[in-house]
């Protein structure tokens, strides 16, 4: 449902600001993340090592977010939707500052990895870097359009990227008991596959703030039932 | 609400004259909580607070129609006797109105017309006052003329009138309204110890006190009760549109 407009248009604006700077920054860690898998696919340590530089950027906005929602609070006292919408922007940039750690995680191993000969052509991480891109979109796409569906969407997302990481795992394996010298390269894409799987989990949680916001209902830690 | 309910109201409509002000409002008020009413200027709160122990009555031209119950029995009965109904329920306003007289004779004025025995007087002064919180403020003083208190020190000497009547409710129609941070912070911790005791209703235009010292809040809307929940749903959650509206600024 479209939301009136506050009478007061100063509020109406931080409001607005605020969830411009929150799409920026998803913009941000998108890129971050596209970019730590390209660096590792196309063996681009230069450009893993600008990833892990830009990360100050993402932080500088986090903290940045952070205060003005806490300036709302403060100033303006939110109340009922406001109040939920406030505390989810803050959950979100915290999601999304995570996000981009894990980016610079990944732009880390991809240097190392990038050191040795390439162990296997990479098919199913960048798989997994479209679906978690994916999912940073959708998630703020359910919390700028309060869209509850595409909420539930990413939360369904998440249980495939665990199966994809589960399925990396268990390829690497064989490569470890095949060949000891593997063994090191096999461990540095298990923790990028790993990042994969826990930027997934951020975007649920995102996803779950979103339902919050929505409607009021706190469904964080609930066990889904498994079909 | 597992409470027992001290004031209810069955379909109850009020007239200002042709007008009406309040539109078939039934609700219940919880024993010993806070239950705050809100609402935009014109929505019938204040006139509904009044209504709860016939100060209406005092105005020409006004109406009841519908049930208002105190512990069981209707108010508006033609045999009960308004004095007596003020005396359970009584009230505190927007402006602090002392009476010109001395701090004690604000206090023991009430008493001693119903009856109260001169003996009893001092200390149903110091204990009134005491609840209050005033007491140690006033004790050296008990004899100045109220009308030397600062603002707040004057809204806890007419809260401490009301108590020293032995109420079972308090009614408090924006008590704190005409009073600066620090005095508003003393009435309301003063709620909060008051409602161990008594059942408070209490109107307010400060969204953030009914918010701090409610258990319940009403929202009204041109007459009508909009949505009357626990305190934390109604500024978390509200159930109705209207009602969200109103308390996150986005009316009119």
């Amino acid at each position: 449902m479209e939301e009136k407009r506050h009478t007061s248009l100063h509020y109406e604006k931080e409001l607005q600001e605020i969830k411009n700077s929150l799409i920026y920054l998803g913009a941000l860690t998108e890129k971050a993340i596209q970019d730590a898998m390209k660096a590792l696919s196309e063996r681009n340590s230069e450009m893993a090592n600008k990833i892990i530089k830009d990360d100050d950027d993402i932080d500088k906005l986090d903290t940045e977010l952070e205060e003005r929602c806490i300036r709302v609070l403060a100033l303006r006292q939110p109340t009922a939707i406001d109040l939920r919408f406030i505390t989810t922007a803050i959950k979100i940039t915290g999601h999304l500052e995570r996000i981009g750690d894990m980016a610079v995680n990944i732009a880390e191993k991809a240097i190392q990895l990038n050191q040795e000969p390439q162990l296997k052509p990479y098919i199913d991480l960048p798989r997994m870097t479209d679906l978690v891109t994916t999912m940073i979109k959708d998630s703020l796409d359910s919390f700028i359009n309060n869209d509850l569906e595409r909420a539930e969407k990413v939360r369904r997302m998440e249980e495939v990227i665990d199966d994809l990481n589960e399925q990396i795992f268990r390829e690497l394996l064989t490569f470890m008991m095949e060949d000891s010298k593997s063994i090191h390269r096999a461990l540095l894409i298990m923790q990028v596959s790993k990042n994969m799987e826990r930027i997934a989990d951020h975007t649920k949680g995102i996803a779950d703030m979103v339902t919050y916001m929505i409607t009021g209902e706190n469904v964080r830690h609930q066990t889904r039932e498994i079909s | 609400m597992d409470a027992n309910m001290i004031i209810s109201l069955h379909n109850v409509n009020f007239y200002y004259g042709p007008s009406r002000a309040l539109n078939d409002i039934s609700m219940d008020f919880p024993e010993k909580q806070v239950t705050a009413l809100i609402g935009p200027s014109g929505c019938g709160k204040s006139t509904l607070l009044r209504l709860l122990n016939r100060m209406n009555d005092l105005i020409i031209g006004t109406r009841v129609e519908g049930k208002v119950l105190f512990e069981g029995k209707d108010i508006y009965d033609g045999h009960v006797d308004p004095v007596e109904i003020r005396r359970k329920i009584g009230m505190v306003f927007q402006k602090p109105n002392p009476f010109p007289k001395t701090i004690y004779n604000n206090i023991a004025y009430g008493p001693k017309l119903t009856g109260a025995n001169a003996g009893d007087l001092d200390a149903l002064v110091e204990q009134s006052l005491k609840q209050a919180v005033l007491w140690d403020e006033v004790k050296d003083v008990l004899n100045k003329s109220a009308m030397n208190l600062s603002g707040g020190q004057q809204q806890r000497l007419c809260i401490a009138r009301a108590l020293a009547m032995k109420p079972d409710v308090l009614l408090m129609d924006e008590p704190t309204s005409a009073l600066d941070p620090i005095s508003t912070a003393k009435i309301e911790e003063l709620i909060e110890e008051l409602k161990k005791n008594y059942t408070i209703i209490i109107v307010t235009h400060n969204m953030q006190q009914a918010a701090r010292i409610s258990d319940s809040t009403a929202f009204f809307y041109i007459g009508n009760l909009i949505e009357y929940n626990k305190t934390e749903k109604i500024f978390t959650n509200p159930d109705v549109k209207q009602t969200e509206d109103y308390i996150t600024g986005r009316f009119g």
